[in-house]
């Protein structure tokens, strides 16, 4: 199961990227929305989660446009924020995402929205 | 007992009473001519002794004080005469500042038989208070903007190395886990725990502040409560565990949907119920969704979250909602917490329109109680005006004003006046009524009260603005301005408040005057410091400004100059005051087109406010100003209203 880390922040990258592995996940990591949308398309993976407040493109646009590419559109995404942007999880949802966890990440939580959306793809 | 004085004693008793005075005075006759003054006078106004004489006339004086420049290098000083001639027949004052700085507050008084007295008080010290007074209040209104805003930049610095603290002792947890390593294990949950306990606080600290800055957002959506009920337990589970309790929920499988934010209510769920489990051990706690209907039929969605845990006295509650106070201080001591989650909670329940209400006993339990009403935005309501008893024609033509008020002479005055001129009034007490009739039947205009118990008329505000169906309803509020800031960034801009924010004022003048060099701004204000001001940033704005120190001034500005592009207007004047310019200027057919923006002072009386609000509408309502969104509603209101009347002249 191949996962898509869209992280700018380079310690929460290592930290969740760590703990996906140790749940038998294989991460990939992107470090902006750009690197995001090119590397949805280029590494295929099973699901991307997308930090929001990112450098060059932030992650609404990015994830719009992994929806907008009939390529990338069936990946489910879920947005990661922080606590302060509490009118994000309405904005992720209209960017096209699939669910919405709260940073800091709680893992066994995050895993099961995961494995909620991929039980669900074909 | 009291002998009469002798024509000497009492000459020489008022000549005594004159030069010991702490005023300078100056007497003229009939024919304005100068009678008798005393020393003050000659020092306050910095008179030459061969000046002074009996022969001199009040006009002499005025032109010897414009040959002096007193009123400016340019000044035409017949006019400035004339000016003054005008009004001695009446009582009034106004203020004058020396070239040397000396502040002097000048009175003129008619005599009984003819003539006047002139009374020159020096009020440099008062000013001068008075600007430092002013001062401090606008620095400290800028250090809480700072903090505000200080805060919020914090809080993305918190909560990082916070995250990486609580994420990384997480990992190492996983790690000892693996080891089978108890001991590390033990003390790396406490650091997790720990950080997630802080890391709470410092959101609940910054939602806080947030809240208080005005900076919180709603964002009303369908949401799915069944589906927003199972994200909170997934949440609270943990936090309920904790003490050994156990969680039930009560949710009909037909509960539906409800419009609110979906993160506020769910933060507020999550509140409740982790104080619930704080405060119960062993115990049960219920979380129950319901539906009813308010008085008015407005559908309603009602979450009880009970507990079996410690309780409250009436005493506890009644403190129960205020910032940083928990039922009792030793409560920190017992079971942590910042004491704000309540008072935010309270807070996000008044943004959605709803409300909380506690029952509570010692040793008993808690049950608290959120009711949110469920409405659709931008649904018409058609039996509200058979509510209202019009006739079916009449609702079509007429233009719909919903007065929001919690002062019923409010209602009395708006509807005598309004009423008559054929508008349909909807009426609403406080801002939950009011948003609950806006949301049934959109008025095309909506006066705002700002002070109201409960949700106030910038919460009020602040959430039409929120709302696709009701941001684009004109408001006009009708009260004074606690936070002009607050006010402003939501959109308020027909009223100004004094101390004069000038960027502000800069862009009001983009907006409503004409950006040509011979457009004259009329400013109207009894405080040359605020003329001065204001004038500034006129001139920055490449416009002219005229100044007027009251009223008549401006009246008579107005006479023999052409009309400006706008006029600033101060309320609290001497002579003639804002109140009664704006009645006058109301039958100068060349002011229709001009717009007055008022400035306030923040300190009106109740019947101050009505008088205003009575009369700047009606100001504003017949002559049609552009100011803003208001304006185009106004006109368009005007408009609508000037229709109607043809219509019913044809019948």
């Amino acid at each position: 199961m191949k996962v898509l880390l869209v992280e700018d922040n380079e310690m929460n990258r290592d930290m969740l990227s760590r703990r996906l592995a140790r749940n038998g996940y294989e991460v990939v990591m992107a470090v902006d929305g750009q690197q995001a949308v090119t590397m949805a398309a280029s590494e295929n993976p099973d699901i991307i989660l997308m930090d929001m407040s990112l450098p060059v493109i932030d992650g609404w646009e990015a994830t719009r446009r992994v929806k907008a590419d009939p390529a990338t559109q069936k990946i489910p995404v879920i947005a990661l924020t922080a606590h302060a942007m509490a009118e994000d999880e309405s904005k992720a949802r209209n960017a096209g995402c699939d669910d919405f966890d709260t940073k800091p990440v709680d893992i066994q939580r995050l895993i099961g929205k995961m494995k909620a959306l991929l039980d669900g793809a074909p | 007992m009291k002998r009469t004085l002798s024509p000497e004693e009492e000459h020489a008793f008022l000549r005594a009473t004159l030069d010991y005075m702490q005023h300078g005075v100056a007497m003229y006759d009939a024919d304005h001519k100068l009678v008798t003054w005393n020393e003050r006078f000659v020092d306050y106004l910095q008179m030459p002794e061969e000046f002074l004489g009996t022969d001199r006339t009040f006009s002499d004086y005025i032109r010897y004080l414009g040959a002096r420049g007193e009123f400016g290098e340019d000044a035409d000083i017949e006019k400035e005469l004339e000016k003054r001639l005008k009004v001695l027949a009446t009582s009034h004052s106004f203020e004058r500042v020396r070239p040397d700085g000396m502040v002097m507050e000048v009175r003129r008084d008619p005599v009984p038989g003819g003539g006047f007295i002139a009374i020159y008080t020096d009020i440099t010290e008062r000013k001068k208070q008075e600007l430092a007074l002013r001062k401090a209040m606008e620095d400290a209104e800028s250090a809480n903007k700072v903090k505000s805003s200080f805060l919020a930049n914090m809080s993305h610095e918190l909560r990082t190395p916070l995250n990486a603290i609580i994420g990384y002792s997480e990992l190492l947890a996983e790690d000892a886990q693996d080891r089978g390593d108890k001991a590390a294990l033990g003390d790396l949950e406490k650091i997790s725990a720990a950080g997630k306990h802080l890391l709470g606080l410092i959101n609940e600290i910054l939602d806080l502040s947030k809240i208080e800055a005005g900076k919180m957002e709603i964002y009303l959506e369908r949401v799915d409560l069944q589906k927003a009920i199972a994200d909170v337990k997934t949440i609270v589970d943990p936090m309920i565990a904790k003490n050994g309790n156990r969680l039930v929920i009560e949710c009909p499988a037909d509960i539906g949907s409800v419009r609110t934010d979906i993160t506020k209510i769910k933060q507020c769920l999550i509140n409740l119920l982790s104080n619930a489990a704080k405060f119960t051990k062993q115990g049960t706690i219920l979380l129950r969704l319901s539906r009813d209907k308010d008085d008015h039929g407005v559908d309603r969605v009602r979450f009880d979250v009970g507990d079996s845990g410690i309780g409250m006295t009436p005493e506890q509650l009644g403190r129960l909602f205020q910032a940083f106070t928990q039922a009792d201080s030793s409560t920190t001591r017992n079971f942590g917490g910042t004491g704000l989650g309540l008072t935010i909670t309270r807070h996000f329940v008044t943004m959605l329109g709803g409300t909380i209400d506690v029952v509570s006993e010692p040793g008993k339990g808690t049950t608290f109680s959120i009711v949110l009403p469920d409405r659709e935005g931008g649904e018409a309501a058609p039996t509200v005006a058979d509510d209202l008893g019009l006739a079916p024609e009449g609702v079509a033509s007429a233009i719909t004003v919903l007065i929001v008020d919690d002062d019923p002479a409010v209602h009395d005055v708006l509807s005598a006046t309004l009423g008559r001129e054929g508008y349909v009034l909807l009426h609403a007490r406080d801002g939950a009524e009011a948003l609950a009739i806006m949301r049934k039947t959109p008025p095309d205009i909506v006066t705002l009260d700002v002070q109201m118990p409960k949700v106030d008329g910038w919460s009020v505000l602040g959430i039409m603005k929120s709302e696709p169906a009701l941001e684009n309803i004109p408001v006009i509020m009708l009260t004074i301005v606690d936070d002009r800031n607050l006010g402003f960034s939501l959109g308020a801009s027909e009223f100004m408040t004094k101390p004069i924010d000038r960027n502000r004022l800069t862009a009001l003048l983009r907006k409503l005057a004409p950006a040509k060099a011979d457009a004259v701004i009329l400013i109207v204000d009894d405080d040359p410091d605020v003329r001065e001001v204001v004038a500034a940033t006129v001139k920055a704005a490449g416009l002219t400004p005229a100044q007027a120190a009251n009223g008549r001034e401006a009246l008579g500005w107005l006479a023999s100059n052409k009309a400006p592009a706008l006029i600033l207007l101060d309320l609290m004047m001497p002579e003639v005051d804002g109140f009664e310019f704006l009645e006058k200027a109301r039958e100068i057919e060349s002011l229709n087109e001009v717009p007055i923006v008022v400035l306030t002072a923040k300190d009106l009386t109740e019947t101050e406010r009505s008088i205003l609000a009575e009369r700047t509408l009606l100001v504003l309502s017949k002559s049609g100003q552009p100011i803003g969104t208001l304006g185009t509603a106004l006109s368009a209101l005007a408009r609508r209203h000037h229709d109607a009347a043809h219509r019913h002249d044809g019948k």
